[in-house]
């Protein structure tokens, strides 16, 4: 290149400083999260809430409403989204482990929190963050019913592994079958489980396999 | 003359220790009993140097500790001081330290809202928990329903029983046994009830019964479904566990049957009150007839077809009452052949309860406390030495830079 890049040290200097205000001034949670009621949109980034949530909105409560009323913010509480108790049957929760509130909010309804998700009755083992804090769908499980809500008698998953093939593609190879003078075995049947995938290559290999078997002779 | 006046002083005399004795304290002597907490250790700071270094603190941004506050709360002598610790307590659960507000300071500041005659105070920030941060433990609420019990203020017992059912904090026997004295006590006085009322009433008396078993606890079970159930059918399953702990399955007049049918099958010598049991009927009666008149609703196009999606599980619920008034009179005619019934009012039955169970409780209730004492001053132990530390550090880490300085000066 033609000369070296100059070192711009006052310019350097400016973009820490402004990287530095960049992070104490950042939004925090109550303020990107904060909801206008009346219009349903965000004051902060200015985007409207879908329609079909406005009537959760007005009736559910975000998880931090429900657990700044209880001691340690709810550490140890079990939690439930009603989206969840309306689609499924088994027990899904949220065992509360850590939790970040966000202080600056006047009531202490913003933050983050962290726990063990149990989802369909299969409870995982590490601690993740719970998504979707924000959202106006979750319920407290209480005290005395957690023992009721938590039991879950799995009921063993029937796969099915092997499908009848549809009537055309069936005929087509019982007929191939008699043509061949091979015996009508039992009734063809599709393997759900055979290898679905197919590598890249695989259709042009099986061109070359076929050049290099030659010709039969 | 002599004699009229010797006599009447003497009336008056009598008049006073009667009054004296009528105020009814339930819990004893050694449980109020101060003189452990004030044994403690004191830490005696000024408190106007406390409140500046708090506020040169929350000036820059940076976090107080719970130290500070828990020394603030200690050293406080006066009314004026317990409004300025009421100030200290909102800014500290407003910063980053919230969750840190220890067990002691709690305790601590309630006991000297107690002392210093703030009991309206405490009550204040123990309902706005969200806000101040205020979550008593058990014994601590302890002595705060006695001493409203004391005065017979009834309402404000109640509010401070309705906040440990809100934290859902019925673990020891003491709180639930004076809880449910309160209770029956305030039903007695037949106040006129709205419906948020009824639901509180109901939600604190179905947490309670669930942990009592005896016929005490098996009719407050009843009582408290039953007027759960009556604002489920008057307002709808939303408006009962709505911030509440409560089950948002609809049916709490289902479950109260079921309380009255497992009395039945049950052969543990237990029964069930008559007056809850007359209560439950009424409930059941009222019901039934007003059904019969339609509700009339004066709503906005969008609102209403919330409700209809709503009125749904309530139409269930109400097409379902003459089954449940049915069910009621078959059980109740179990319940009356099997001896079940109780004629006893619930409001002796509690006393007796009461005046039984209680002196065992608490002298449990003492030895734990005295125990978490010593867990507590270890914990503040620890923490004065972790600041010293942290001082002491900090004071090196100066002087270095300046060492460092002067020696780059010379």
């Amino acid at each position: 290149m033609a000369r070296k890049k100059k070192v711009r040290a006052i310019a350097a200097m400016a973009r820490k400083v402004r990287e530095y205000w960049a992070l104490k001034r950042r939004p925090r949670d109550s303020e990107r999260f904060a909801l206008d009621y009346a219009t349903m949109s965000r004051p902060y980034s200015g985007k409207k809430l879908p329609a079909l949530a406005h009537r959760d909105i007005r009736a559910e409560s975000r998880l931090f409403q429900l657990l700044n009323r209880l001691p340690l913010f709810g550490i140890g509480r079990l939690l439930t989204k009603k989206s969840w108790l309306l689609a499924y049957d088994q027990p899904c929760y949220w065992a509360v482990s850590k939790v970040k509130v966000d202080y600056t909010a006047q009531d202490m309804d913003h933050g983050k929190a962290w726990g063990v998700l149990t989802f369909r009755g299969k409870t995982e083992d590490t601690v993740k963050e719970i998504d979707k804090v924000m959202y106006h769908d979750w319920r407290l499980v209480p005290k005395h019913e957690e023992a009721a809500f938590t039991s879950f008698t799995p009921v063993p998953e029937t796969t099915i592994r092997y499908v009848p093939y549809p009537p055309l593609l069936r005929a087509m190879i019982l007929a191939q079958r008699q043509k061949e003078g091979k015996p009508i075995g039992e009734e063809p049947m599709i393997d759900l489980e055979r290898n679905r995938h197919f590598p890249k290559d695989y259709f042009k290999n099986l061109d070359l396999k076929k050049q290099a078997e030659g010709t039969p002779v | 003359m002599a004699a009229t006046f010797l006599r009447q002083s003497a009336r008056l005399g009598r008049g006073l220790v009667e009054r004296a004795v009528t105020k009814r304290c339930l819990l004893s002597a050694a449980y109020l009993d101060s003189q452990k907490w004030d044994q403690r250790k004191k830490d005696p700071q000024n408190l106007a140097e406390l409140a500046a270094l708090m506020d040169i603190t929350y000036e820059k941004k940076l976090p107080v500790s719970s130290l500070t506050i828990a020394r603030f709360i200690d050293n406080i002598s006066s009314r004026e001081e317990v409004e300025q610790a009421e100030y200290y307590l909102y800014k500290f659960r407003h910063s980053p330290n919230c969750w840190y507000l220890r067990d002691w300071t709690i305790h601590s500041w309630i006991r000297q809202c107690l002392k210093y005659d703030a009991r309206d105070k405490a009550l204040h920030t123990v309902r706005n928990q969200v806000q101040y941060g205020i979550f008593p433990d058990n014994f601590t609420f302890n002595l705060l329903m006695d001493s409203f019990i004391k005065e017979e203020d009834l309402t404000n017992a109640l509010a401070v029983v309705s906040e440990v059912m809100l934290q859902e904090v019925f673990d020891e026997q003491c709180t639930q046994l004076l809880s449910l004295y309160v209770l029956h006590k305030y039903r007695h006085s037949k106040p006129e009830l709205k419906s948020e009322d009824e639901r509180n009433l109901g939600a604190i008396l179905l947490l309670v019964g669930l942990k009592q078993h005896n016929t005490v606890g098996f009719s407050s079970q009843l009582l408290g479904l039953a007027l759960l159930g009556k604002v489920e059918l008057s307002k709808g399953i939303r408006a009962v566990y709505t911030k509440m702990p409560l089950i948002w399955t609809p049916g709490y007049l289902i479950r109260a049957l079921n309380v009255m049918e497992n009395m039945v099958k049950a052969s543990n010598g237990k029964r069930l009150c008559k007056e809850a049991v007359d209560a439950m009927a009424t409930i059941l009666e009222t019901a039934a007839t007003e059904t019969s008149e339609p509700t009339v609703t004066d709503e906005s196009q969008e609102i209403k077809q919330e409700a209809e999606l709503d009125e749904d599980a309530d139409d269930n619920e109400k097409s379902k009452l003459t089954d449940y008034l049915n069910k009621f009179k078959e059980l109740y005619a179990d319940l009356e052949s099997l001896g079940k019934i109780e004629a006893e009012s619930l409001l002796t039955l509690t006393d007796k309860l009461v005046k039984e169970n209680l002196p065992s409780s608490e002298a449990a209730e003492i030895l734990n406390y005295k125990k978490k004492l010593e867990k507590w001053e270890e914990e503040h132990a620890t923490l004065i030495q972790r600041e010293k530390e942290l001082k002491e550090k900090a004071r090196q880490e100066r002087e270095a830079r300046l060492a460092l300085k002067a020696a780059s000066q010379t």
